[in-house]
């Protein structure tokens, strides 16, 4: 050991045992007792309480490691926990010093004298001075803002402390500073200067002697004194100078000339005000201001240079402004005002040489300048134009209005015969001459008319065929004044019809040889509603479609009829036309209408020329106008119509991309900092209720109905026991389903799921909804909810099925060569039911049956050349594999976006063009509202129309993908399940059957 | 470009695939071409000197669509396994496998910057898969589609996807919208305008759709070819001056855009041609088709 140490050897300090540590601590307690304290300074250590050595400095070494060297307590120093300041920008706090300092430099800092402006003794009345040397500085002054400066804006600076000394010493506010001694020596330098200055100006001033004898001595009189006022002013108050010129900051462009600085300030100011002040000469300024500022008096003398002592600071109230004087001021005030007389006099010698010369002596100003501002003449209206647009073609009307008026007839006793004679004037007025040619060709056997050519009554006819062409006359000026267009006023419905091609009307000939005078009654108040109402609606009514084209007649009494419904105006009461129809005719007629119109509005989509191809087939479909069936006749036809909506079309979501693919995509995340909303959450109570798909939360029902509806196809086709089991599965679903449906119908609005439900639909919702939420919870309180649930899907519910039979029976149905597609559907039905029943064993265990089934046929797949993309074909097994994959993961947790909805699943499985499936489905639901009124039988009833659509469709997609044998196969065993359950269903209404004509035609 | 300028002669036959070819597509500048097919092969190749460059061999499906990133460095290829496969170019080895979606994925594309692939299949979900870090889940699943997407489209802030439902989905990144295009039909494949503000769908119905992608109008149809039942792309031409489309007997349309009028149309293949890509400078054009082909067309 000892061998050992003499050899090495050791560089810095060893480190200290244990031991030593204990006797550190012993030699502090002596320390403390006060022992070492005769040490000098440099060799004094500083020790904490344990007797350690303080550490000093980060990189000398800590003397004593741990906690003390740092922060002083056990825990350490936490570090503040980070928040960002994001979101709370305004709140950061300004760091200030107490921040970073300990508590005993704090403690150090404490006593430190600070200002306070608490005993501003003469803050007051330093204040008002200043606001007071403002004013006065703001008359003397230009300023941007006219009138004294409001006291709120300029405030004076709060007192300096040197301010504060120099009131100690006896300085007063409004003196200035100056050693009393300087002063008098300054004085009498001056006045020595002056008296030169006043030698030298009397030579000038010599051949003027007359102006200011008097003034001289009085000036020198007032010097003195003057001085002595000038001299107690303290400095001014800074004022800027507004900028009005258009240099550039701090330019100034009479830095070397400063007598053109003179020159433009007074051209500015003669400007301002003119007349009232008077140029004084530039030789004068040249005199006055050799440098910027000059000193108040005359200065020094021209071989005098200025020195620093020469300028008066002090006397700087004195400057250029006030060098100004006005014209026709007394010479005593002037000799007050302006302290220089002499100058006067100087000036106003060179008044005289500046009027003649010109601004500059030597300068001229040019006779002949060769700007000229360029006018440009306006342009030369030509003698013909006339500020008013004239028609090319003038009005047949307007033209007919020269047309002498015949004589004043008097009306033919017979009053129908007048009022027919009226009407038919009234009707040729508007329809033209040709109507008048087309009645008289017709009519010509018919006695009543003999007035058109020239029979009985002719005269009477002429005269209000004028007064009519008079009237129409006005109004075209009227209507031609605002604009609206004359043919859209004329436009009867016979025009129309002749413009949009139509067959010439029937009535008009038939039912004016018939029963004339009624219709023409009819005619006229058509005509007479109609000078009342916007003539607007004609020029909108040809784009209406006309659903009773067949019957012009109808039609023509359907388009008045639409008239009143819209337009209002004058209503005929009668109802006019009906004079040949029974009242139940009419009655019927009118609903009829009222349901056609109701369809038409619901078809904005009105240029899609729905009916131009075929007439409404509500009539065909035997409606019937009882008050209950006349709503659901409109309803289908809503459907129908909506289904030939218009593709493409848009709609448009929030999505929410995730931060991450913002930030992969180099943008800037649209929902930065906002909590992440289910995105198409629509209505709170859907993810409430444990509705495991937050994307369609809005089509559980719908889905529902799907569901429900190919299971019933199987029982049809074979009622099992597994049937059974399926249903109570069905049901137990629907547990889940049907509390959703109620809230639904009670709580959520429907605005946004369905774009094409249209305004007669939504009218009629809330009571539907009140009424299926009110049956719906009376069932509950009945306690046979599951059987009600039944009932509605239309199902026996059977009373007791154990589950295990459904294991069973659906393991065992994979067996039967025929029905893998049923299969795949228990399995996502059981996929489904998962949710609710502890089923999910069988939900699994079938899952690699499927697997399997799908392994078998994808080498079938691929021996097909290409990659064909059989989309329904695969559907089923595939879905039951999504599900498969993804209902185990499905846990209860609703907002799990992972979870794939069964119902959204569902949606997919039994048809493959999915567009049209979704239009069927949403029949369905809406058979679905219709239904909920009448439970128990019209429930049945919708299923099947559901189903014979949805049978439809099949066909279709089977007939597209016919290419494909497996394909074709599968749908034959999809129609195989169908038919069975067509022949069962088979004994449904008329209703049903005649859409399921119109659906496979439309198909 | 006048009509004599369409592609029309046949430059080049690629042969090497065994089996159908499911895709060929043009490399971001034009020199290099992929194609992929059920022999479970994704080839590259010289189209313009014909020659095989490369074969990447890992897929253990059929290969259905494939794409290259801007720089060529890396592939993305996706097919009947499942999986998407994010290759590198040079070596051909498989950088990283993205499982998740539940069915075939049909089709796959990168980003601007390759940072993503986004990928849709038959699960009817749209994801998107980060290629920067090493996680093999994927950033996004996009999951509005209620049947299978068939193909997707990227713009630099949108993702776009067609759907067997009918629909063509707008994903904005930029402002978090989606904006959903029904067309009624199902939609096989779509294709952008290469200004980006048309849409070219390729319905089952056999008709091509213009889509104007501002307000979701139908411009115009394009009718003639068979397209009932084959995933089977459509392009325009790099002036967009002519639409083109492959059909079901083997024979490649030419549509004028504007007036939809078949300017051109000649049998290619043998059989169904299931994919076409245009060059993106050249009156150059290589379709693929199930007679295990690619052809190189050329003015």
């Amino acid at each position: 050991m000892d061998s050992d140490e003499e050899d090495y050897v050791f560089f810095g300090t060893p480190i200290e045992r244990e031991e030593e540590i204990t006797s550190r601590r012993k030699k502090a307690a002596a320390e403390a007792s006060g022992n070492l304290r005769s040490l000098p300074p440099w060799k004094q250590e500083v020790r904490d309480e344990e007797g350690r050595r303080r550490f000093h400095g980060a990189f000398t070494g800590g003397f004593s490691a741990g906690y003390f060297n740092t922060v002083g307590t056990k825990e350490g120093w936490a570090p503040q926990s980070f928040t960002s300041s994001r979101k709370s920008r305004a709140e950061v706090k300004q760091q200030s010093i107490f921040n970073f300092l300990d508590e005993d430099e704090k403690a150090e800092l404490e006593g430190t004298l600070g200002t306070s402006s608490q005993f501003d003794t003469f803050g007051f009345t330093a204040a008002e001075f200043a606001r007071k040397q403002a004013d006065k500085e703001q008359k003397q002054r230009p300023s941007a803002i006219p009138g004294p400066v409001p006291d709120e804006l300029v405030l004076p600076a709060s007192e300096s402390i040197g301010v504060k000394l120099l009131l100690k010493m006896g300085w007063r506010h409004g003196r200035a500073i100056k050693d009393s001694c300087a002063r008098s020596l300054y004085d009498a330098r001056r006045e020595a200067r002056k008296a030169f200055l006043a030698f030298a100006s009397e030579d000038v001033k010599a051949p003027y002697p007359a102006n200011d004898p008097d003034e001289e001595p009085e000036s020198f009189m007032a010097q003195p004194v003057d001085n002595d006022t000038r001299s107690s002013k303290s400095l001014p108050a800074f004022v800027c100078n507004p900028k009005q010129d258009l240099h550039g900051l701090g330019y100034d462009p009479f830095k070397h000339a400063p007598e053109f600085r003179e020159k433009k300030r007074l051209h500015l100011s003669n400007d301002k005000q003119h007349g009232y002040r008077k140029a004084i000469s530039i030789k004068d300024s040249l005199f006055g201001s050799k440098s910027g500022k000059a000193a108040p008096g005359f200065g020094i003398g021209a071989l005098e240079e200025y020195d620093a002592e020469d300028e008066d600071i002090y006397g700087a109230g004195y400057d250029f402004e006030e060098t100004c004087v006005e014209e026709d001021e007394e010479p005593s005030r002037l000799s007050i005002e302006s302290k220089q007389p002499s100058r006067l006099s100087i000036e106003s010698k060179q008044k005289v040489v500046a009027k003649d010369q010109g601004v500059l002596p030597g300068f001229k100003v040019a006779s002949v300048s060769d700007y000229q501002l360029e006018r440009f003449d306006p342009p030369i209206i030509p003698k013909d134009f006339v500020p008013h647009h004239k028609f090319p073609g003038p009005l047949e009307t307007l033209r007919k209005l020269d047309v002498p008026s015949p004589p004043e007839v008097p009306p033919p006793d017979d009053s129908n015969l007048k009022l027919l004679i009226e009407g038919v004037a009234k009707l040729v007025t508007r329809c033209g001459k040709l109507f008048e040619d087309l009645s008289r060709k017709k009519n010509q056997s018919n006695p009543l008319f003999s007035f058109l050519s020239g029979g009985d009554g002719h005269d009477y006819y002429e005269r209000r065929l004028w007064e009519e062409h008079q009237k129409l006359g006005d109004q075209a000026k009227l209507s031609l004044d605002g604009k609206h267009s004359l043919s859209a006023r004329k436009m009867t419905a016979e025009g129309r019809g002749k413009l949009l091609g139509e067959k010439p009307l029937d009535r008009s000939t038939k039912e004016t040889t018939s029963s004339s005078i009624a219709s023409r009654k009819f005619q006229l108040q058509f005509n007479l509603s109609d000078t009342f109402k916007k003539p607007d609606s004609f020029s909108k009514l040809p784009e209406v479609a006309k659903p009773f084209k067949d019957d012009p007649a109808k039609q023509e009494r359907f388009e008045q009829f639409l008239k009143e419904k819209y337009e209002g105006g004058l209503r005929s009461t009668g109802y006019s036309s009906a004079s040949n129809m029974s009242e139940a005719a009419r009655a019927r007629e009118k609903l009829d209408f009222e349901a056609a119109a109701e369809v038409l509005e619901k078809g904005k989509w009105g240029k899609e020329s729905m009916v131009s191809t075929q007439p409404l087939d509500f009539l065909a479909a035997g409606m019937q106008f009882t008050s209950g069936g006349l709503e659901q006749v409109k309803d289908t036809h809503a459907e129908d119509l909506v289904t030939k909506e218009k593709y493409p079309r848009r709609e448009e979501f929030q999505w929410r991309p995730l931060p991450v693919l913002c930030k992969r995509f180099d943008l800037i995340d649209p929902f930065m900092g906002k909590p992440p909303p289910a995105p198409r959450v629509r209505s709170k109570i859907d993810s409430l209720l444990f509705i495991p798909d937050s994307v369609k939360g809005a089509k559980p029902e719908e889905d529902a109905i799907t569901n429900r509806d190919v299971p019933a196809a199987q029982t049809g086709a074979q009622k099992t026991i597994e049937g059974a089991a399926e249903e109570e599965i069905e049901i137990v679903a629907e547990n889940v389903e049907r509390p959703v449906d109620l809230y639904k119908a009670i709580f959520s609005d429907d605005s946004d799921e369905d774009v094409e439900d249209t305004i007669t639909k939504k009218v009629e919702d809330p009571e539907k909804k009140i009424e299926v939420a009110t049956t719906t919870l009376n069932r509950l309180i009945a306690g046979d909810f599951l059987e009600s649930l039944g009932k509605e899907l239309g199902f026996e519910v059977p009373p007791d099925t154990p589950y295990s039979t459904n294991k069973a029976n659906s393991s065992a149905q994979i067996e039967t060569p025929n029905s893998d597609a049923v299969i795949a559907k228990v399995g996502t039905v059981e996929g489904h039911r998962t949710f609710c029943a502890p089923n999910v064993g069988t939900g699994t265990s079938l899952n690699p049956e499927q697997e399997t089934t799908q392994g078998g046929e994808s080498p079938k797949n691929e021996s097909i050349p290409g990659k064909s993309v059989r989309y329904s074909s695969k559907h089923t097994d595939g879905l039951s594999e999504n599900i498969s994959g993804t209902v185990n993961a499905d846990k209860f947790p609703p907002e799990d976006k992972k979870v794939r909805s069964p119902s959204s699943c569902q949606r997919n499985w039994s048809s493959s063009s999915s567009s049209e499936y979704e239009r069927s489905r949403k029949h369905s639901r809406r058979h679905r509202y219709r239904s909920s009124d009448s439970y128990s039988d019209s429930s049945s009833d919708d299923r099947d129309r559901y189903h014979s659509r949805s049978k439809g469709k099949r066909k279709r997609s089977s007939r597209e993908k016919s290419s494909s044998s497996r394909k074709h196969s599968k749908h034959h065993k999809h129609r195989s399940r169908d038919s069975p359950s067509r022949s069962h269903h088979g004994s449904e209404g008329e209703h049903s059957e005649s859409r399921k004509e119109k659906r496979k035609r439309r198909n | 470009m006048s009509t004599s300028e369409l592609p029309r002669k046949e430059a080049n036959v690629l042969k090497g695939h065994e089996g159908a070819v499911l895709a060929a597509r043009f490399n971001s500048d034009g020199n290099y071409c992929l194609s992929c097919g059920k022999d479970r092969t994704i080839r590259l190749w010289n189209p313009h000197r014909g020659i095989h460059i490369k074969t990447y061999k890992s897929h253990g499906r059929e290969v259905r669509d494939v794409h290259v990133t801007l720089d060529n460095s890396k592939l993305c290829s996706c097919g009947g396994d499942r999986q998407i496969f994010y290759w590198d170019v040079s070596t051909g080895r498989v950088i990283r496998k993205f499982r998740g979606h539940d069915g075939e994925v049909n089709a796959v594309k990168f980003n601007e910057y390759a940072s993503v692939v986004v990928s849709t299949g038959y699960d009817r979900s749209l994801r998107a898969w980060d290629c920067r870090s090493h996680s093999t889940e994927p950033i996004q699943i996009i999951d509005s589609f209620s049947d299978t997407v068939m193909s997707v489209c990227l713009t630099k802030t949108e993702i776009i996807g067609g759907s067997v439902d009918g629909t063509v989905r707008t994903f904005d990144i930029r402002i978090g919208r989606e904006i959903s295009d029904d067309l009624g039909q199902p939609v096989n494949c779509i294709s952008l305008s290469n200004d980006n503000n048309c849409i070219l769908a390729n319905c089952l119905d056999s008709t091509l759709r213009l889509l104007d992608r501002s307000t979701g109008e139908l411009l115009q149809e394009y009718k003639g070819h068979a397209c009932k039942s084959y995933k089977m792309d459509c392009c325009l031409t790099n002036s967009d001056a002519h639409v083109t489309c492959g059909s079901e007997d083997g024979s490649i349309f030419f549509w004028d855009l504007v007036d939809a009028s078949v300017v051109s149309k000649f049998r290619a293949h043998s059989s169904v041609v299931t994919s076409v890509s245009y060059h993106p400078k050249d009156n150059c054009m290589i379709t693929s088709s199930v007679d295990s082909t690619v052809r190189v067309w050329k003015t």
